[in-house]
């Protein structure tokens, strides 16, 4: 099952190739697509926080603001701002859309998270020790990690980093720096220094609870409370759909892990072939794939980060051909075969012994 | 203290702004909603509407603008960054106003003239959509190539203007605008042949009807090029020392003439340049130059042909943000000013105006301005 340099480097020309085939057709189409997404996820925004103060009404107007504003916050969570600040856009050299002025409305600082996720993350994905991502640093996921008491009731934990997920994303990189407690890694180099994280986590924070909890409670009068409520809400739907989207890609069954190791000076092929087995994909129908941001298809994602993500359908069958012509597991179910091995490896991993999973 | 109080409420504004919509201006978040049925505009530019268009020669394009209200006019002579959408993507280019302003002053339209070049993305796709673009993004008038007010002293002073090829839009914009003639104007218009001299009507029209302009066409094609030093020494009652001089054209010519004017004695700040023409100048030899602007600090980097511009200004010292070094993260994405770069991974060659770049898989192509 392991690849020779040669089929590696074979493997890494065939995928540029795929990747070549859509890049070089951008244009008119993938402009009007995500400008299109931008109006859809303003219009529910604003619609979703007006119909939540008529909420005097009718209630079911209430629920309808919530259900918009949280759509709103999917929309712009998912399908713009991740994609946006892979750089997904930039090519379009619009202000609006370009990952270096692009922050979203969530707590997580936009430049904390190009940091964590698009540089750590997408570059180390699942190498034991060096992708903070896997587990988090809360969760033990594979035999690869010694068991602590604490994975006993890491199921509990799973739930509420879920419900919080946003702080959770936007804590991550002062967690991984020690910024407030632990004593600093050695290898970490940090190119952003303690204060600045801690502005950019404070700055953003403080912004984004003011706006939900302040701000927008305050203009609507008597509704102060309806909104707050309709506001935690939207947060709430968001965070849990995020974080189940992203545990779907990584953290299914068949997921496989790497050791620093194994990885050492490695090859584009190998980083390739990395991608594809430490990522799975889930089905499903179109809308639902855009409420992902297309990261049903995070095979395709971890290959192609800076692809316009509405290609990844398209190009999925010609790398499962690939995969499957190097012997490359693929792992695609639906989404909730896939959310189920999910919540079973999490169970799974909170007693101690299980399987290693490094490839 | 009304600076301090205005600077004041713009920060505030942006902080506002921020938590309410991510956006340094609420602009930014509404300009998806509020311009769905003009994508073309590009949201830190003025709209202005495409009143006409027309061939002042079988090169170049005139396009009649009416700018929005926004638009703040412009001195004769000066430039502004025309952006249109091509293919989803926004691409600008510099253009000087060609008209006049008292045209502007009356019926609030400017007019832009582009001499389409076969290798040049975006007079290319002009050309190729005039037909159909209701609209184009402009920025401010911009730079400091205008006439001279003129102080009493010096009243007498000769105007001396050469222009070469579509070089002449800036200088027909600001004899159009000029109002009051007080010394002598002289124009050198060099031209391959009177065929593809844009405004000739017009300049013969205005050297018909005042006195004191003088029209020379130089046609390269059949008299060679343009001595200028010759020419102004021959001319009866003319002091080289006594006149103002504006010149527009390709890099290459400007300086000659230059060189060869301060030569002859006439002081630099007599001269006025405005450099023109393709700016696909690729400089001479594999090294090139780069210029890093970091929170207004210029620092020159010297770029050979195939390493990356990241490892270019490392190399000189400088930290650029970055991350994977593979052209995956995005870390390194910063704005490009002017120059062209070429992409390592696929082999393009960029255009030649404002745009982002990967540092770290760009090399330099031709002289370059990034600011960080």
């Amino acid at each position: 099952m392991k690849l020779t340099e040669q089929q590696l480097s074979e493997l890494a020309a065939e995928l540029d190739q795929v990747k070549a085939g859509v890049m070089s057709q951008l244009g008119d189409k993938e402009a009007r697509y995500i400008r299109r997404m931008l109006m859809t996820q303003r219009l529910s925004a604003i619609s979703g926080r007006i119909f939540m103060v008529l909420g005097f009404i009718t209630p079911w107007l209430w629920v309808l603001g919530v259900a918009l504003l949280a759509l709103a916050k999917i929309l712009d969570n998912m399908e713009i701002g991740h994609n946006v600040l892979h750089g997904q856009y930039d090519w379009m050299n619009d202000p609006v859309l370009h990952s270096q002025r692009f922050e979203w409305d969530i707590a997580c600082d936009a430049g904390s998270w190009k940091r964590t996720h698009n540089f750590e993350h997408h570059t180390y994905t699942n190498i034991i020790g060096k992708d903070r991502d896997f587990g988090y640093g809360l969760l033990r996921l594979s035999n690869d990690f010694r068991w602590r008491l604490r994975n006993l009731w890491q199921f509990v934990t799973y739930l509420l980093l879920s419900t919080l997920f946003q702080w959770g994303v936007s804590y991550h990189e002062l967690a991984g720096e020690r910024v407030f407690f632990g004593k600093k890694k050695p290898d970490r180099i940090n190119s952003v220094s303690h204060t600045d994280l801690k502005k950019a986590f404070f700055g953003k924070g403080a912004r984004q609870l003011f706006k939900d909890y302040v701000f927008f409670p305050l203009i609507a009068g008597p509704m102060w409370l309806w909104v707050l409520a309709g506001n935690l809400l939207a947060n709430i739907i968001r965070n849990l759909w995020t974080s189940t989207v992203i545990f779907c890609g990584h953290f299914t069954a068949d997921v496989h892990t790497f050791t620093q190791e194994q990885c050492e000076g490695e090859s584009r092929g190998h980083w390739y072939y990395r991608q594809i087995l430490g990522s799975s994909n889930f089905t499903g129908p179109r809308w639902f794939h855009i409420l992902t941001g297309h990261l049903s298809c995070q095979i395709e994602h971890h290959l192609f980060p800076d692809m316009p993500a509405l290609h990844y359908l398209t190009v999925a069958p010609q790398v499962q051909a690939i995969a499957k012509k190097y012997g490359i597991a693929y792992n695609s179910g639906s989404f909730l075969r896939q959310y189920a091995t999910v919540v079973a490896r999490i169970i799974r991993y909170s007693f101690p012994g299980g399987k290693v999973t490094t490839a | 203290m009304n600076k301090t109080i205005s600077l004041c409420g713009q920060s505030l504004y942006r902080q506002f702004s921020l938590m309410l919509a991510n956006q340094p201006k609420l602009g930014y978040y509404l300009h998806p909603l509020l311009n769905w049925h003009k994508p073309a505009l590009h949201p830190d530019y003025h709209s202005a509407r495409i009143v006409d268009f027309c061939w002042e020669t079988d090169q170049m394009l005139s396009v009649w603008l009416e700018p929005a209200s926004s638009w703040a006019g412009f001195t004769a002579g000066q430039h502004l960054l025309v952006t249109m959408l091509h293919q989803g993507r926004y691409i600008s280019r510099s253009f000087s106003i060609s008209s006049s302003s008292v045209v502007f002053a009356r019926q609030k339209q400017i007019r832009i003239s582009c001499r389409i070049q076969s290798q040049g993305e975006f007079t290319k796709a002009l050309a190729a959509g005039i037909a159909e673009l209701t609209h184009l993004s402009i920025s401010d008038a911009m730079g400091d190539f205008v006439l001279e007010p003129k102080s009493d002293a010096a009243l007498e002073q000769s105007i001396v203007m050469v222009a070469a090829g579509s070089g002449i839009t800036p200088l027909w914009s600001m004899l159009s605008s000029l109002r009051c003639w007080t010394s002598p104007v002289v124009l050198f218009y060099c031209v391959k042949n009177a065929a593809q001299a844009a405004f000739l009507a017009e300049l013969k029209l205005l050297a018909a009807k005042q006195p004191l302009f003088e029209l020379q066409l130089i046609e390269t094609e059949t008299c060679g090029r343009l001595n200028l030093v010759q020419q102004l020494k021959a001319k009866a009652g003319f002091s080289l020392n006594n006149a103002l001089y504006y010149l527009c054209g390709p890099a290459a010519m400007s300086r000659q003439y230059k060189e060869d004017l301060i030569q002859q004695g006439v002081p630099s700040t007599a001269i006025h340049a405005e450099l023109f023409g393709l700016a696909l100048t690729a400089a001479e030899g594999p090294l090139k130059q780069a210029l890093f602007m970091q929170q207004g600090k210029v620092t020159t980097v010297e770029a050979a042909a195939g390493v990356t511009l990241l490892q270019a200004a490392e190399h000189r010292g400088l930290n650029p943000r970055f991350g994977c070094r593979i052209g995956v993260c995005y870390q390194c994405v910063c704005q490009k000013k002017s120059g062209q770069v070429l992409n390592l991974r696929t082999g393009q060659i960029s255009g030649d105006g404002p745009e982002q770049i990967q540092l770290c898989i760009s090399a330099a192509h031709s002289n370059l301005q990034i600011e960080l």
